[in-house]
């Protein structure tokens, strides 16, 4: 049996020329076998990516079924020698099989090698594993150096995608990977030993399938394998083949395997993937002019291309132009002895010629051409997981086909009925839109991100910008994992979400989520949990934000057509909570003040919006207590009190005896003007009006000695700093007829910047730490 | 302290000719009309290597890719047009590349807001003019004239400080690659291989002001500066050493840790701040480039070999150091000592000797 050769081609597996030439050698050899270096379980997807309809870039993507999901994936373009194999042997109805590993295998391996033991053990490896990547990097700048060309890329395209005849190619690659692959075992061996194994796993299955296929009955020099350039060389069926006994031996996990579509972006290392080029759509033109049997015209395709998207963009450039930076880019060719020029040539041509010498002018225009937009389409009917199906099927219904690219676009939705049509689906269109789109959020699914809208329309439009990536196709894939649909796979989320929720505000976010997804059991649920942490909860500024989450949702439920009065005994029951934890709360200092004083405002929100449900008088009676209180955080009592002022609470002789009572002299500074900063933080109109109240501060502060006065103008510095430039000009006035200077001059005079020497030390004021008094 | 360096310029056909003849001699590749060496041989010349056994210096110190593409330009008929700021060998890479490719850099225009349409078609022998009358012997050709003749490289300095007049008058010439002298009734067509190599300095305005009809004559590539020290120590390190070698002064190069704290000084005076970015600088009113640091280390050979030891001490260093940098008294005068006194002094005391030298003359 041994020495039986069949027919080795390598190939890099994103190479025009490869694809070409592999063609023409099938053509020339007849194989009835072909075999592809791809996983041995994914056999039955070879006639599904050449069905009619298939565009690729697309992908074979094998996930674990179990969490958490490991992946691997197989990109493939039409420039792919691969894809190209699975196109001729199903036209000649040749067998066509992939002969790796098959995934439960490769994945359980991958698993074994990342997880690889202990922590230092991992560490290690992690560095060997970058030294190896370095030198490796080196080694192919040496030879770029040796080759005389400006980077590795150049040197490949020069030297391997220009190559004349079939011929040409298969033995210069395969003689430079036999070299390559002699020059770096022994770092290999010595750096990366982990991957040698893996190597020899792989190569020793590949042997195996080699020989499962000769003994079928096909003719050794009828069998054509193709595989990456590097494994040609092991592929010797002289070295043994893996047994039945060490398939046996090899671990595995379950998996499933998948297509999807995939992008030109995704497949440029722009985006890091390891066997990705920089250029996919520069190839993709390069493969279709060598099909046309034209590669000569690429140079003036590419320019002229590039000159349309600049004058696109509005930057003219003319035809005499084009014409030059081709002959440039050919005379670059020249000077390396080359046939034609590579992708570098043209680039560089492209930044003298038509960027006039300026790479930023032609930067975003070779972005474009080089990498581009594309995506590829997988038609309705290839094999898809349920779920993807499922997603396909409600953009289509819901009419958002037409965002699925890779190019981001707005979506803005109006979630109110649409009484201008007819059908309830159409009524609602935007609605729905929102529902999936909120779903496919829970999902994490990133295919739209949600903007903020101005406030007026809060209620009811939501801007979105959508855009679709391998990645958010990847993670469509996962969630099959959790549910068939996106609404089950949603629901499924949310159920596990509250499962682990132990606070308050979370369990009312999810709340609001289950309602956006429009989930009512979710949200059943969720209400559930929510009522059990409320019995415990002890933390005022949870409460009030829980509270007015579920506020929001009583009073814009109905937009989102879902029964929301259920939610109302829960707001009561929180508020009451909140509101007997008030007076306690506030004994806080001062960095807790802040969150503080946002919660009292959602509390009072509340109070006033759902006045005819919750216990508004005890509130009140509350807010009075603490704003009458010296023993709480003097910045939170101000506050309370500026809104009993603002409510008309306090009559104005009370408010007189407050002030005075609040900003006597002996009362220390961050307590009279911390308590002045929080009257100051509500309704200044009332302030402004009441010209007692700053005779009193004026007085206060002329009081104070040197120290305890540096310490006050922090606080006071920090209140006017909030006042509108018009509310800061009516303080000077009062100010200015307080002291009798006449209202226009001290207006100038405190209006001006601060000096320098001010500035100074105020900022050092600022950063003096008051914390400790 | 110019002196040595200006008195002896020889053209670089004449300081290299060695190079040039062992090139030529083993140049295998096909030489385009009207080129003295093969596309492959020139790039050599300028990037260096060996030919024939005689080692070839590079001239150019940089990317090579620059030169490639200038070479390309060069191929295709284009004219080129070198930019960047000032020191970063613009002039010198137009001058060793006509040198390669032409064999004769000396065909120069220099630009300046004088330059006159005469300067760059011809002008007349007016004795003879009005002797004669139009005539070939009357005839001034201008070296763009001379260039088309014979299928040459003529070089224009400066090109963006010419009048728009001038820049119209060339844009004509290099569209129509031919003068009619309508005087003698007939017209001059540019023989094969006849090119433009242009240069001009970001730091002048005219570049931006340059027409866009002329700009598209073009091919423009841009000569960046040396983007790290060490690029720029070796560049300086080998000029130093070759231009001593050429003009024969007596005195010993300076060494690498001289080389580099000059290197030093000069990038971060032009930069604006300390090479660890640490510390703002405040830059002088003059240029302070490759080449002023170039010729401040050949200008401190001369010094050290007429008046000092032969060997460079920091006091001549200090003096050209004074020298380059306070060009506008009273400002630079500051800037210099605000130098001296908030990064240099604090450098610790290999730098002691020269913190000293320069306190002394600044003052
Ligand atoms: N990258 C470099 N390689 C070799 N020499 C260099 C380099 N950069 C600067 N030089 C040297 O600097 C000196 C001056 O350069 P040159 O006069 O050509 O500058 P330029 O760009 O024309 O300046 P300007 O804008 O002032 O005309 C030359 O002696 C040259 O050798
Ligand atoms: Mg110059």
């Amino acid at each position: 049996m041994n020495g039986e050769r069949v027919r080795v081609f390598g190939v890099r597996h994103l190479s025009p020329a490869g694809a070409y030439h592999l063609r023409a050698y099938l053509d020339k050899v007849k194989p009835t076998a072909v075999l592809v270096e791809g996983p041995s379980d994914a056999n039955a997807f070879i006639g599904q990516l050449t069905a009619h309809g298939v565009k690729p870039p697309v992908a074979l993507l094998a996930y674990t079924d179990r969490l958490p999901v490991r992946t691997l994936l197989f990109p493939l373009a039409a420039y792919s020698p691969e894809y190209q194999a699975f196109v001729w042997a199903n036209k000649r109805g040749a067998l066509c099989e992939f002969i790796d590993l098959p995934t439960d295998r490769a994945l359980a391996l991958l698993e074994l090698r990342e997880s690889g033991g202990e922590d230092d053990a991992a560490e290690e490896a992690g560095e060997k594993r970058r030294t190896y990547a370095g030198w490796q990097h080196s080694l192919y700048e040496r030879i770029a150096e040796l080759a005389d060309e400006p980077d590795y890329e150049a040197y490949w395209e020069r030297h391997y995608e220009h190559a004349g005849s079939q011929e040409a190619y298969r033995q210069a690659i395969h003689a430079f990977s036999g070299s390559m692959r002699e020059l770096t075992e022994a770092e290999e061996r010595a750096f990366v030993p982990q991957e040698i194994a893996y190597n020899g796993l792989r190569e020793a299955y590949m042997r195996r399938r080699i020989r499962e296929t000769l003994a079928a009955g096909h003719e050794p020099d009828r069998i054509v394998v193709v595989t990456g350039a590097h494994h040609a060389s092991a592929l010797d069926l002289s070295l043994p083949a893996m047994t039945d006994a060490e398939f046996g031996k090899l671990p595995s996990v379950s998996t499933s395997l998948t297509l999807m579509p995939y992008t030109y972006y995704k497949l440029s290392s722009h985006s890091g993937y390891g066997a990705g080029n920089q250029a996919p759509a520069y190839y993709q033109l390069f493969w279709e002019c060598l099909n046309a049997g034209k590669p000569e015209r690429l140079p003036t395709i590419y320019m002229t291309r590039l000159a349309t998207l600049l004058r696109e963009s509005g930057t003219y450039r003319s035809t005499a132009s084009v014409i030059e930076a081709v002959r440039m880019a050919e005379a670059l060719a020249s000077l390396k002895g080359g046939s034609r020029p590579t992708w570098k040539d043209l680039r560089d041509a492209a930044v003298v010629c038509l960027g006039n010498g300026d790479y930023a002018v032609v930067a975003e225009a070779l972005a474009r051409i080089d990498v581009g937009t594309a995506i590829g389409k997988l038609p309705e009917g290839v094999s898809q997981t349920p779920i993807q199906n499922d997603l396909n099927r409600e953009l289509k219904r819901l009419k958002l086909e037409k965002y699925k690219t890779a190019v981001a676009q707005d979506l803005e939705l109006d979630l109110r009925e649409n009484r201008r049509v007819k059908s309830e689906d159409a009524a609602y269109l935007d609605l729905n839109r929102s529902v999936l789109l909120h779903r496919l959020a829970v999902l994490g699914i990133g295919f739209a991100r949600k903007q903020a809208v101005r406030q007026e329309s809060a209620s009811w439009a939501e801007r979105w910008v959508l855009q679709w990536s391998p990645e958010a196709e990847i993670q469509t894939v996962e969630s099959t994992l959790k549910g068939e649909t996106i609404q089950i796979a949603a629901a499924y989320v949310i159920h596990e979400r509250l499962q682990q929720c132990e606070n308050l505000a979370e369990a009312a976010k999810l709340i609001r989520v289950s309602c956006e997804c429009r989930l009512v059991e979710a949200m059943t649920e969720a209400t559930r949990t929510l009522q059990e942490l409320a019995v415990e909860a002890g933390s005022f500024e949870q409460i009030a934000g829980a509270a007015s989450e579920l506020s929001a949702l009583v009073r814009y439920g109905s937009i989102r057509r879902l029964e929301t009065e259920a939610l109302v005994p829960l707001l009561k029951q929180l508020f009451l909570r909140g509101a007997l934890l008030l007076v306690d709360a506030a004994n806080c200092n001062d960095d807790a003040a802040r969150g503080m004083a946002a919660a009292i405002q959602q509390m009072h929100a509340i109070a006033q919006e759902h006045h005819e449900e919750v216990d508004e008088a005890l509130w009140r009676a509350k807010l009075r207590e603490l704003a009458m209180r010296d023993d709480r955080n003097a910045k939170l009592s101000g506050f309370a009190f500026a809104i009993l002022l603002e409510r008309d609470e306090v009559s104005a002789d009370e408010c007189s005896q407050e002030v005075s009572r609040r900003l006597s002299p002996g009362v220390p500074a961050d307590l009279g003007a911390g308590w002045f900063e929080g009257l100051s933080m509500r309704n200044r109109y009332a302030l402004l009006s009441r010209a007692a109240l700053w005779e009193q501060l004026d007085l206060y502060v002329q009081s104070l000695e040197d120290e305890p006065f540096y310490r006050s103008l922090v606080f006071l510095r920090r209140a006017f700093a909030e006042f509108e430039p018009r509310e800061r000009a009516s303080v000077t006035e009062l100010l200015g007829d307080l002291w009798g200077a006449g209202a226009e001059q001290t207006s100038e005079e405190l209006l001006q910047p601060l000096g320098e020497e001010e500035k100074k030390k105020l900022d050092e004021l600022n950063e003096f730490d008051f914390g400790d008094l | 302290m110019d002196q040595a360096t200006n008195v002896l310029r020889l053209s670089s056909e004449r300081l290299y000719a060695r190079e040039l003849e062992a090139l030529a001699a083993v140049d295998q590749g096909a030489k385009p009309p009207g080129w003295r060496l093969s596309p492959r041989a020139a790039l050599t010349f300028i990037t260096g290597g060996e030919a024939g056994g005689v080692p070839i210096r590079p001239k150019y110190i940089g990317n090579k890719r620059l030169v490639e593409m200038a070479i390309a330009t060069l191929l295709t008929d284009r004219a080129l047009l070198l930019i960047g700021e000032p020191g970063t060998a613009k002039s010198w890479l137009s001058e060793n590349l006509t040198a390669a490719i032409h064999g004769d850099s000396s065909k120069v225009i220099q630009g300046t807001a004088g330059t006159s349409e005469e300067h760059i078609r011809y002008s007349w022998n007016y004795a003879l003019l009005l002797a004669q009358g139009p005539s070939d012997q009357a005839l001034i050709k201008s070296p763009i004239y001379r260039a088309m003749e014979e299928g040459g490289i003529a070089r224009f300095e400066e090109i963006s400080r010419c009048a728009s007049e001038v820049q119209d008058a060339l844009i004509s010439i290099l569209s129509e690659k031919t003068i009619s002298i309508p005087e003698l009734g007939r017209e001059l067509s540019a023989a094969k291989g006849f090119s433009v190599i242009a240069t001009a300095n970001t730091r002048d305005r005219g570049v931006n002001e340059m027409s866009a009809a002329l700009k598209r004559r073009f091919n423009i590539i841009v000569l960046p500066a040396p983007a790290s020290i060490d690029t720029e120590v070796d560049i300086v390190n080998r000029r130093v050493a070759e231009i001593a070698s050429s003009y024969e002064l007596q005195a010993a190069l300076p060494d690498e840790e001289a080389v580099r704290k000059v290197v030093t000084i000069f990038r971060e005076l032009r930069g604006g701040a300390t090479l660890d970015n640490k510390e703002k600088v405040k830059p002088p009113s003059g240029v302070i480039s490759t080449a002023e640091a170039i010729s401040l280390l050949t200008g401190s050979m001369a010094l050290a070999a007429s008046f000092g030891t032969g060997e460079i001490a920091d006091e001549d260093i200090a003096a050209c150091l004074q020298g380059a940098i306070v060009k506008d008294e009273e400002k630079d005068r500051l800037v210099w000592k605000e130098y001296l006194d908030n990064v240099m002094k604090k450098r610790g005391s290999e730098w002691r000797s020269l913190y000293n030298a320069c306190k002394e003359l600044n003052g």
